[in-house]
């Protein structure tokens, strides 16, 4: 019973796809969103105006605000803006034995996580949102609890390797198929979608599928640390220059004034600062670790000065990480994409809506080529029609219900944020029931009109509820809200298109089976 | 390859469950055992590689997946289910015995 590898390969090829295929297109979905993860953000918050402040301001601001607002805590990781990002996220991390106990009045969200105005320092206010941060947090989490979604990821993420490896060896022989095999024509369209799609991005899916499981290596595959430290801590500090944890020293010291330590590191880093950690603020050993954004440059990883909080003397310079490291620190830049100007954003965006598109074609081909013409579809058939049918055409309308809530559910409403994500998940769960009801070609075609409705919707209440509708960005000049509107009109087409295809198969498939008798 | 297909005529349920068996524990091989596989070759690697302690640790990383990829897809192309679980488990547990001999890099 041997049998070429060819053939094993597009056994296996089929199976790999069916099994990860829904999880891979949610992910591939939601991962091509969040290319604009800030920019959803920024939409997702429209009280706020957009300004530049440096780098040094914005750390002395938030850092002000800190000492007066969490001064006892153990440990502030600033997230500074930049050109994409209106404004400094902080995350606090409390002393270990006290007690929380929020200030009266602050804004507080969960995990001590604030939101700052870069150039004050105050809190600002603006609608509470999850923003940009869902669809990228959901891509590789999956909504599931820690670590369960990141290991689902990582399996799905393998499956989805070992699909393309597995595809290419597969190809030539589809390849010769594509020429030769005339007994199902419905399928061959399927088949000629998927390979397009496959093949014309292959390198882009090579690449985002390989260097995705990279960004959880250390999680997924930690144990050539585990052989070359005793303490594993050492390779973090050895490999990315994380600082040392030292205990504190329970003497009080004031901090430094932290702009001059923030121009210093940009000055050692040569790159701008996107990120600073104060731990141990108010102590005499408290340590200020400021590290370089990864715009326009490739790797993700670069590197990190550690100052005292009480001297201001540099106590950990950043070090030039090997050819290892780099090469890591690039694959994880590669797939964050931060380095890519618009142009090139754009691009990846559509490359990544190729990935979902080569996926969904891929799930449509195992249905079509199980069909027989006449029979009644056996149960598994019915099952992967279904899920193909709710993944598909109904995962957009539950990431467009999310959009649409921002806008609908009032922005002081408390828990909104939540209810953003609920909602997302509501939708997605009630479209993949209601299509139930319906025969799965009929299904298909009200699903996808439904999500171009909620797709028309978006720009729509965005200009009733908000200052900033399409024409007033217009107007304004508001590029990136120009965009985000344009967006979504564009993907209600989209959707528009499909759902009324997806309605008439029939005259379809008459006019592609004329064309291939002419070919024949 | 012993594999259970819709369009073959039916089997005798005797030679279906083995089937099954064997296809089960084909996966199971693929999955956990070529994982298994890859973090054992990974550390060894790691822990022999002659360059500088972080960049072996790096390195090692780097193919991983790809490793782990081809290993699992070979189970599915071998017809042979011992064979398949032999190799990969047989070949975790050899590496499993010089990591451990070896031990933490000094």
């Amino acid at each position: 019973m041997t049998r070429s590898l060819r053939q094993s390969m597009a056994w296996i090829h089929g199976w790999l796809g069916m099994l990860a295929g829904w999880i891979l297109f949610a992910m591939f979905l939601t991962g091509t969103a969040s290319y604009f993860r800030p920019e959803i953000t920024r939409w997702m918050q429209p009280e706020l105006p957009m300004h530049r402040t440096s780098g040094a301001q914005a750390t002395q601001a938030a850092v002000a605000e800190l000492a007066r607002s969490n001064g006892g805590d153990q440990q502030w990781f600033i997230m500074l803006p930049d050109d994409r990002t209106a404004i400094t996220r902080v995350f606090t991390i409390p002393q270990p034995d006290a007690t929380a106990k929020p200030a009266p009045g602050k804004r507080r969200k969960r995990g001590g996580e604030l939101e700052l105005d870069p150039a004050t320092g105050k809190p600002i206010h603006a609608r509470e949102t999850r923003g940009g941060e869902h669809f990228y947090r959901f891509h590789f989490q999956l909504q599931l609890p820690h670590p369960w979604g990141r290991w689902l990821a990582g399996v799905c993420g393998m499956f989805m390797l070992a699909a393309i490896v597995s595809g290419v060896v597969t190809h030539k022989r589809i390849f010769a198929d594509f020429f030769t095999l005339r007994w199902n024509k419905g399928q061959r369209s399927w088949l000629d979608t998927h390979n397009v799609s496959a093949v014309l991005a292959l390198p882009y899916h090579a690449v985002i599928t390989y260097t995705g499981l990279m960004t959880l290596v250390l999680m997924y595959l930690p144990y050539p640390i585990a052989i070359n430290y005793k303490q594993p801590l050492d390779f973090g500090r050895e490999a990315y220059g994380l600082p040392v944890d030292a205990e504190a020293s329970k003497r009080p010291a004031p901090l430094v004034p932290i702009a001059p330590l923030v121009r210093d590191a940009e000055a050692r880093l040569k790159a701008p600062v996107s990120r600073v950690v104060v731990r141990h603020p108010g102590d005499a050993a408290a340590t200020v670790a400021i590290s370089a954004a990864t715009v326009s440059a490739l790797n993700a990883r670069t590197g990190t000065a550690v100052y005292s909080g009480a001297t201001g003397a540099l106590l950990q310079s950043p070090s030039n990480s090997g050819a290892a490291v780099s090469t890591v620190g690039v694959m994880l830049g590669l797939h964050i994409a931060q380095y890519a100007a618009p142009g090139l954003r754009w691009v990846l965006f559509l490359l990544g809506l190729t990935g979902a598109a080569m996926v969904g074609t891929g799930l449509l081909l195992w249905t079509a080529a199980r069909r027989r013409p006449g029979a009644t579809p056996f149960f598994g058939l019915r099952l992967v029609e279904r899920l193909n049918i709710a993944t598909i055409a109904g995962l957009p309308i539950g990431m467009g219900a999310f959009l649409l809530a921002n806008r609908l559910i009032p922005a002081a409403a408390t828990g909104r944020a939540d209810a953003e994500v609920a909602t997302m998940f509501y939708a997605w769960g009630a479209a993949a029931l209601l299509q139930l009801l319906r025969p799965a070609r009929q299904a298909w075609a009200a699903l996808f009109a439904i999500g171009a409705l909620v797709y028309v919707a978006i720009p729509v209440a965005n200009a009733l509820t908000t200052s900033r509708g399409l024409l007033a960005s217009w107007q304004a000049g508001d590029w990136p809200f120009v965009g985000f509107d344009l967006a979504m009109l564009v993907t209600a087409v989209l959707l528009g298109a499909a759902a009324w295809r997806a309605g008439r198969p029939q005259a379809v498939r008459a006019t592609r089976r004329v064309k291939e008798m002419v070919h024949v | 390859m012993q594999r259970v297909e819709p369009s073959t005529p039916a089997h005798p349920a005797r030679h279906l469950r083995r089937a099954a068996v064997a296809m089960a524990a084909r996966c199971v091989t693929a999955l956990l055992g070529g994982y298994a596989l890859t973090a054992i070759v990974a550390t060894l690697i790691a822990r022999l590689l002659p360059i500088s302690r972080v960049e072996a640790t790096v390195w090692a990383m780097v193919p991983a997946f790809l490793f782990y990829a081809v290993v699992a897809l070979w189970c599915f192309h071998e017809p042979r289910t011992g064979r398949v679980m032999a190799w990969v488990w047989g070949s975790a547990i050899v590496a499993g015995g010089a990591v451990w001999l070896l031990g933490v890099r000094p």
